[in-house]
């Protein structure tokens, strides 16, 4: 059985940093209220789909939720020169630190590009061949933004009429071929269109199943621009370059 | 140690050529000396500044001369490669179609240990907020990561260092020559940390208004 990994995609400071910068928020001036409550209905729906790395998110929910608290004191903390604490500090401190090492990432990620770029003797000795040959993660923009988009589609779902405990009927692995079916078909189908008129359980699992194919490299998906779709690609038989 | 027969017109650059040419592991300036001193006579012996004149010399040759070999100075030896020029050609050649590639976790991970080093996983889980385990296996199975150690806190937890063939995969003579981690104030100015608000502003069909951000990206680019 395998398991889509939420944090092989984004984590939880790249949550807050979206919604950051989505709402052109200050990030020395953080509107905490708005931002839990933005930051708490994606981990509603992270929960959901039942990633494994939901525990990371609800760790920071608690913080977020924590300071939001604080903030509603009366008479702020202050530190031992009497300064007043900025409860918010923590979570600044984090994002601040959290970009710094995105950005060096980035830079060295560019920097092991320019690298492989200039061939040594014996090619066949180079030293990174049990490094896999590039697997891009399919996934243009973030995860979060498919995210939306599910929470749009689950909104639409029709309720199961009753409940009955029936066996799980879809599996991600017949899910997988229910999506390789339609890109074979049609080289590219929008996720709503997909699982319209489809229960909340069928929703859920085709789109792990699309997470899983993007992330194996299998499929390439992309959010529309209005961000209420996305759309599924059969992957052609390379990456494009940069 | 007895001498050795030599041409006498060989010169410590042409030695030089040569070791980066026949090894396909970097030597060091070091060994150049040792190997040099050995054929020619202990008094001869170069000074490393004369093989890094030498390793100069060469690279200047190869350009003027439109040759599309140039010597590296990688984790601290000399490495023979091709040009960034014809790497298309070669890349044709051997069939990589598909760039070698890290994924995000992996890179950042192997960001923060390459600036902390040696990094504990405890620290560099706080940076990512995620758990960096599955990250920290792979790169010590790349070899571009290694366990330096225990810390001297509760739990004696492994250090994380990172490799030799870390330095020689990302073309860095050594640690000091990891480009300069920028402050985290400055980079939220930055136009690449705004992408994805120009974006979706675009989207909803605004401007920008102030500043035009692909200039200053290119600007930074150039400089780093």
């Amino acid at each position: 059985m395998y398991r889509v990994q939420l944090q092989e995609f984004e984590g939880p400071l790249d949550l807050l940093l979206l919604l950051i910068n989505r709402n052109e928020i200050d990030i020395f001036d953080i509107p905490i209220a708005q931002i839990t409550n933005e930051y708490l209905s994606y981990v509603e729906l992270i929960e959901t789909i039942d990633l494994d790395g939901v525990a990371e998110f609800i760790y920071f929910a608690a913080l977020l939720i924590s300071v939001k608290a604080r903030m509603l004191l009366p008479r702020p903390e202050e530190d031992e020169e009497g300064e007043p604490i900025d409860p918010r500090q923590e979570i600044v401190d984090r994002l601040l630190e959290y970009v710094q090492y995105k950005n060096a990432a980035e830079t060295l990620d560019e920097q092991f590009k320019q690298r492989s770029l200039l061939f040594t003797r014996g090619q066949a000795s180079t030293p990174v061949q049990s490094m896999k040959p590039a697997q891009e993660i399919l996934v243009k923009r973030t995860v979060f933004d498919l995210i939306d988009t599910l929470r749009d589609v689950l909104e639409n779902a029709p309720e199961e009429p009753t409940i009955t405990i029936a066996p799980q009927k879809h599996s991600i692995a017949e899910q997988c071929e229910y999506i390789r079916d339609a890109v074979f078909a049609q080289q590219q189908v929008s996720f709503s269109s997909m699982v319209m008129g489809k229960t909340r359980y069928f929703i859920v699992i085709t789109f792990l199943a699309a997470l899983e194919m993007a992330y194996s490299g299998e499929v390439f998906v992309s959010s529309a621009p209005d961000g209420e779709d996305f759309v599924i690609e059969r992957a052609a038989g390379q990456t494009f370059a940069g | 140690m007895k001498q050795q027969t030599f041409d006498s017109s060989v010169t410590l650059q042409m030695v030089l050529e040569a070791l980066a040419f026949a090894t396909d592991v970097p030597v060091s300036a070091k060994e150049v000396c040792r190997v040099y001193a050995e054929v020619v006579g202990e008094a001869s012996s170069p000074s490393e500044a004369a093989v890094d004149e030498a390793f100069r010399a060469l690279n200047d040759s190869y350009e003027i001369g439109g040759h599309t070999m140039r010597i590296q100075y990688w984790a601290g030896g000399l490495r023979m490669t091709t040009t960034e020029s014809v790497a298309p050609f070669l890349e044709a050649f051997f069939r990589r179609e598909r760039r070698r590639h890290l994924t995000k976790p992996l890179m950042e991970t192997l960001a923060i240990v390459a600036y902390k080093q040696p990094a504990t996983k405890a620290e560099i889980d706080a940076v990512r907020g995620v758990d960096s385990g599955y990250a920290l296996r792979k790169l010590l199975e790349l070899n571009l990561l290694a366990i330096f150690g225990r810390a001297d806190i509760i739990g004696r937890p492994m250090l994380y260092a990172t490799t030799e063939r870390f330095l020689e995969e990302f073309g860095l003579k050594n640690l000091d020559e990891l480009p300069n981690l920028r402050q985290a104030e400055e980079l939220l100015g930055d136009a690449a940390f705004n992408e994805e608000r120009t974006r979706l502003l675009m989207a909803k069909g605004l401007n920008m208004g102030d500043g035009d951000p692909s200039s200053t990206t290119s600007e930074s680019k150039s400089k780093s």
